[in-house]
């Protein structure tokens, strides 16, 4: 799935691909920035994200370690989250949120599709007729 | 050795056949599910020719098996190009 | 009997390099690495196929057995590899 597409550039899917790698992990993401000045626990998270997201306690925490292993949130000792990204993905960040705000739909198709890219391209593979 | 070489074989069929149906589920694309039964059949192949013996003269059609696999696999290749052409890319 | 040994075998051989070359030919022009491993795979299973072909049809009555044992089994860890590592 090629993707020429100004909102969607080769770095931004890249920072998807590493950092977003499903619809919820923005959803978190997005949570915490707008309300960055508090620290989140999981279920805190959870209860806020709900009803539009459903999401286990376990699941957010999960997704609030991996963002964490990104450099885009700070957790302290007590399991508790706060929005505090590295300076080079603020940018990245901040295209998330508008395009999750203007153009969701694609946002969603791009996450997921990135997550299969390799396995696709496996399937792909067997296409005599290179596209 | 070689009856501990032909576990892991044997094993490593199974294990990769577990990933093509994982990899069906996930896109649902049906070339993963010819390769899931094709290296089911290879994993089969390999545990009946072990079973057998390679003195027993059944091991032979054994290799059916394998080749039966290897079948399914150039039927999905055929199966992706043909429905390729008929829906202008569809899966 | 003979000429249905030559068929399959022939037909095991020509299917798996077939996947060889398709994966190789799709690695060279996205650089999705589970192609590589794929195909490094592919390569082993051909050789094992060709070999089975050795075996069964050209020459009966050497034992080819721990050759195809081992190619198979180095293709796997290939392809296992692949998998785990690459495929998300």
């Amino acid at each position: 799935m090629t993707i020429e597409d100004a909102d969607f550039s080769d770095e931004f899917c890249q920072f998807l691909q590493v950092a977003v790698p499903a619809v919820e992990s923005a959803e978190l993401l997005l949570l915490l920035r707008r309300e960055s000045a508090r620290t989140w626990s999981a279920a805190e998270i959870v209860a806020a994200l709900a009803p539009g997201v459903s999401l286990r306690e376990e699941e957010a925490a999960h997704h609030v370690e991996a963002l964490e292993a990104r450099g885009i949130l700070s957790v302290d000792g007590e399991r508790r989250a706060r929005y505090q990204p590295a300076a080079e993905l603020a940018g990245h960040i901040a295209t998330l949120e508008r395009v999750y705000r203007e153009r969701p739909v694609t946002l969603i198709r791009v996450i997921y599709g990135l997550r299969d890219r390799q396995i696709r391209s496996f399937a792909d593979a067997f296409r005599l007729r290179r596209k | 050795m070689i009856e501990y070489i032909s576990g892991a074989v044997t094993l490593g069929y199974l294990i990769a056949a577990l990933f093509f149906a994982r990899f069906w589920k996930r896109t649902r694309d049906r070339l993963f599910v010819s390769f899931a039964v094709a290296f089911v059949l290879l994993a089969l192949n390999q545990a009946l020719a072990q079973w057998l013996g390679a003195a027993d003269e059944r091991v032979g059609y054994t290799y059916l098996l394998r080749v039966l696999g290897f079948v399914l696999i150039l039927a999905a290749i055929v199966d992706k190009n043909i429905s390729n052409r008929k829906a202008g890319g569809g899966r | 009997m003979g000429t249905v040994n030559l068929v399959l075998t022939s037909l095991a051989v020509l299917t798996s390099a077939s996947c060889m070359w398709l994966l190789f030919r799709a690695y060279a022009a996205s650089e999705a690495r589970l192609l590589l491993w794929s195909g490094l795979c592919f390569v082993f299973l051909t050789l094992n196929n060709v070999l089975l072909f050795l075996d069964v049809v050209v020459f009966p009555d050497i034992d080819f057995r721990p050759y195809r044992l081992v190619t198979a089994l180095v293709g796997l860890m290939f392809l296992l590899y692949g998998f785990i590592w690459e495929a998300e």
